[in-house]
């Protein structure tokens, strides 16, 4: 028997294995679940160790020069001072510039691509359609403008939704009701073609009763 | 020292990567944080690591509930590592690339967790089923609203949207399921992506300022 | 009559010699005519100078061709470039057909420089005058940000002033949210039934602004936790949340008076993989029966899965994301869900302290600019486009200006 055989067998057994949670919590899923956490945290930890530690900083920092990335060093080892319990708290350095570029870089990332580029979209897309398009096109833009300015409103939150304000903001629920749904919609089908591949590896890799 | 110090050096990490968007010259610099980042995330590792071994291994000791899982888990941590590390069965050796097939590290990612995570995976197929069921119990109007637009788009992607509704006519083609999904997806749902997508992003900027402020500070101990 | 007819046999004629021409390779027929109609065109004319809003060491040539790259036999530009000091003359690249632009990115700012461009036809090469003097320089603001500036400065400084307003002891009204609200209710249910609560704050890492919410959430409940003396259950995909989460935790123990009841092992390190985790999550979610599962982070495809298993067991669950597609899974499956913004907001909410809430409102008047700029950049821009109206027109170029990001 071949090396491909066994790995086809193994693999299928697997699936089988975490298959049989549908059903319920059992032995066989138990062994798939400590095999998957012991592998994959194992392929994880290696994947890191060369790409990140190996990579990026030992040829960075010996073969390329790039001196700069000793600060990462550094913080990194700090980060292991959580093993010493008296100066553990300086762990909390490495932390701390984690959070904070976080914070700032993302601040910036957000505002541009997600409000300025969504702002900018939202008027053009309606300018555009009251200016060449047709009445379908134009509705479905006006009804883009609504959805947008009342989804808005239900986010707001230094005002009780009562009252006018609270009927508006109720609009801007729906909207986001139908948001959902749309996507909910959409995803259904992709997330059966999934299933959908494992039965078929199941049937043709292994069972070979599919060509 | 032990909460100032951290709290310095998050406002300074943060308010300089806000500059340093506008300064030309540094706008590398956010790039240079991401690997700062990679680095520091191997060195935590070694913590994460660790601390899977001390709780599996003290499962196996103490002969816990559950215990022979642990070792299954320690031994496919372990068999990864080995393999991993010293790349066992790389075809150029040591110095090879690790993702060259043929390695004993790439034969496990290949029939043992390639597999486990494909199937994981797949068993969205159950779940969404299961939860399409709760959710289209329609319980009050955004419900209904929910399951209408749900329905509208899933018959829309399949072909009993287009027999359901192929009679309308041509002038009225804009109610045929499929258009009509389509409708549905450029325009209400866009609108609720946007209003979503806004409020996200200025509730980013909220709390990031929160974080660079000082004002928030859970994460790191607080003033404990 | 016969005159007409030989206009009529020329016009044909005329026709059928067009009907021919236009079966004939396009290139040549165009080629030939065109060959013809530049050979006296005006010179090329070259300019170069600083690249705008750059770090230094760089220069842009930039060039027009009257029509040159249409003659028979163009084989591209060639770029030249002499350093004015020390008269060293470089050759750059070769540019083909199209190219009206070259950023030379090997020039020093110590340096001037002057740029030549010639265009290469097969035998004669049409060389330009040389430019001006040029030299690099590293501009200090970004010009292409400055509404980005400005805006990030008018929403920043909203809530800062609330923060500082709300310091001063200013009264804030915040409307309630109905899934912060449910979290002692699920704390103290789980407390009655004896059972654990699970918290998971999704599964990126310390690098996204969702598991810094979920975090910071985290250590709202946990200080409930630790008030009814209730245990908590918190896998995590990743070490730095590891040690963050053991951080937050700890210190909700203290806050309540209760730093003995404290164990590391509350949060343990299951494996980065996705998958891998939620095959943990969902075992430990129908072993250990949690009476409340809190899903607040970053969620991809799993978010249903582990919703879906915790409402299997009949847990409470509290969820919150701002990945737009997770959201409606967690909608469907969970008892209260925090939508978008919601997760950002909800540490402050929680906290209740009169900083963090004016953080929230400061958030709010960003909410307000936005609709405001939607609403009068539709009225403006669609006077502007039906009336022409110079008014409308300049503030539909103002909000252009403000709002364009690329």
């Amino acid at each position: 028997m071949d090396g491909a055989v066994i790995g086809i067998w193994l693999a299928a057994l697997l699936t089988l294995g975490i298959m049989s949670f549908v059903y319920r919590d059992n032995l066989y899923y138990k062994i798939c679940e400590a095999i998957f956490i012991g592998i994959s945290a194992g392929y994880w930890f290696i994947t890191f160790f060369w790409d990140s530690l190996y990579r990026i900083a030992w040829i960075g920092i010996v073969h390329e020069g790039r001196y700069v990335l000793l600060g990462g060093v550094i913080l990194g080892a700090m980060m292991l001072m959580r093993l010493f319990g008296k100066i553990g708290w300086i762990a909390r350095w490495p932390l701390a510039f984690i959070v904070g570029a976080t914070a700032g870089l993302k601040m910036m990332v957000y505002f541009t691509t997600n409000a300025m580029a969504q702002i900018h979209d939202t008027v053009y897309d309606t300018v555009t359609a009251f200016s060449g398009g047709d009445l379908y096109n134009l509705i479905g833009r006006l009804v883009i403008l609504l959805g947008t300015v009342t989804g808005l409103i239900y986010f707001y939150f230094s005002k009780e939704h009562k009252g006018i304000f609270g009927g508006v903001a109720k609009v801007g629920t729906w909207f986001l009701m139908i948001t959902f749904g749309a996507s909910f919609g959409y995803t259904v089908m992709s997330r059966m073609s999934l299933l959908l591949g494992r039965i078929e590896f199941l049937l043709t890799d292994w069972l070979k009763l599919v060509k | 020292m032990k909460h100032q110090i951290p709290m310095l050096i998050l406002s300074a990490v943060g308010t300089l990567l806000v500059v340093s968007v506008f300064v030309p010259s540094a706008q590398h610099w956010g790039e240079d944080a991401t690997l700062y980042f990679d680095i520091i995330a191997v060195f935590a590792f070694f913590l994460g690591g660790g601390n899977l071994i001390r709780v599996h291994t003290e499962k196996v000791s103490h002969k816990s509930a559950g215990w022979i899982y642990s070792v299954v888990t320690l031994l496919g941590f372990g068999i990864m590592l080995v393999t991993g590390l010293f790349k066992i069965g790389n075809p150029n050796g040591i110095a090879g690339d690790l993702s060259k097939s043929g390695s004993y590290f790439q034969l496990l990612f290949q029939y043992v967790m390639s597999p486990l995570n494909s199937t994981m995976y797949a068993l969205l197929a159950f779940y969404v089923a299961s939860a399409s069921y709760r959710a289209f119990r329609a319980k009050n109007t955004e419900a209904t609203i929910l399951l209408v637009a749900a329905f509208v788009i899933l018959l829309g992607r399949t072909a009993l949207g287009v027999l359901l509704t192929n009679w309308i006519p041509a002038q009225l083609s804009v109610l045929q399921i499929p258009n009509l999904a389509i409708w549905i997806m450029n325009a209400p749902n866009l609108a609720g992506q946007r209003a979503i997508m806004i409020g996200i992003s200025l509730g980013v900027i909220s709390m990031s300022l929160r974080l660079l402020l000082g004002i928030e500070r859970t994460y790191l101990g607080g003033d404990s | 009559m016969i005159a007409l007819l030989r206009v009529a046999k020329f016009v044909v004629s005329l026709c059928s010699l067009l009907f021919i021409v236009s079966f004939l390779p396009g290139q040549s027929v165009y080629s030939q005519d065109t060959a013809s109609s530049v050979n006296n065109l005006p010179p090329i004319t070259v300019k170069a100078y600083d690249t705008e809003n750059d770090a230094g060491s760089s220069i842009t040539v930039e060039w027009s061709d009257p029509g040159y790259w249409r003659r028979e036999g163009f084989n591209g530009y060639r770029l030249s470039r002499k350093n004015v000091a020390s008269g060293i003359e470089d050759s750059l690249d070769v540019l083909p057909t199209g190219h009206v632009l070259h950023e030379d990115r090997s020039v020093s700012d110590d340096s001037s420089y002057t740029y030549t461009l010639a265009v290469l036809i097969n035998g004669a090469n049409l060389t330009s005058t040389s430019t001006e003097v040029v030299r690099s320089s590293k501009q200090w603001f970004d010009n292409r940000l400055t509404w980005v500036l400005i805006l990030g400065l008018i929403i920043c400084g909203a809530v800062i002033y609330f923060i500082e307003s709300a310091k001063r002891g200013t009264k804030l009204f915040l409307r309630r949210i109905a899934g912060l609200e449910a979290i002692d209710e699920a704390v103290g249910r789980a407390t009655e039934m004896g059972r654990p609560i699970l918290f998971i704050a999704g599964i990126q890492d310390m690098d996204d602004v969702q598991t810094i919410a979920g975090l910071t959430i985290l250590g709202s409940i946990a200080r409930t936790v630790a008030e009814y003396d209730t245990k908590i259950n918190m896998p995590v995909c990743t070490s730095l949340v590891m040690t963050a989460a053991r951080e937050t935790i700890k210190h909700a123990y203290v806050t309540a008076g209760r730093p003995d009841a404290y164990n590391d092992d509350m949060v343990r390190y299951v494996t980065n993989e996705q998958f891998g985790f939620v095959a943990a999550v969902d075992g430990i979610m129908v072993r250990e029966r949690p009476a409340a599962c809190f899903l607040l982070g970053a969620f991809f495809a799993e978010s249903l899965i582990m919703a879906e298993t915790g409402n299997s067991i009949g847990a409470i669950q509290v969820a919150g994301t701002a990945m737009p597609a997770q959201l409606p899974f967690f909608v469907a499956a969970c008892d209260y869900t925090l939508i978008g913004e919601e997760l950002f907001a909800a540490s402050a909410y929680l906290s209740g302290e009169p900083r963090q809430l004016g953080s929230l409102k400061g958030a709010d008047v960003g909410k307000a600019i936005a609709m405001i700029v939607i609403l009068v950049g539709v009225i403006a821009t669609t006077i502007a486009s039906a009336w022409n109206s110079e008014s409308m027109l300049w503030i539909e170029n103002l909000l252009r200006q403000m709002f364009s990001t690329g």
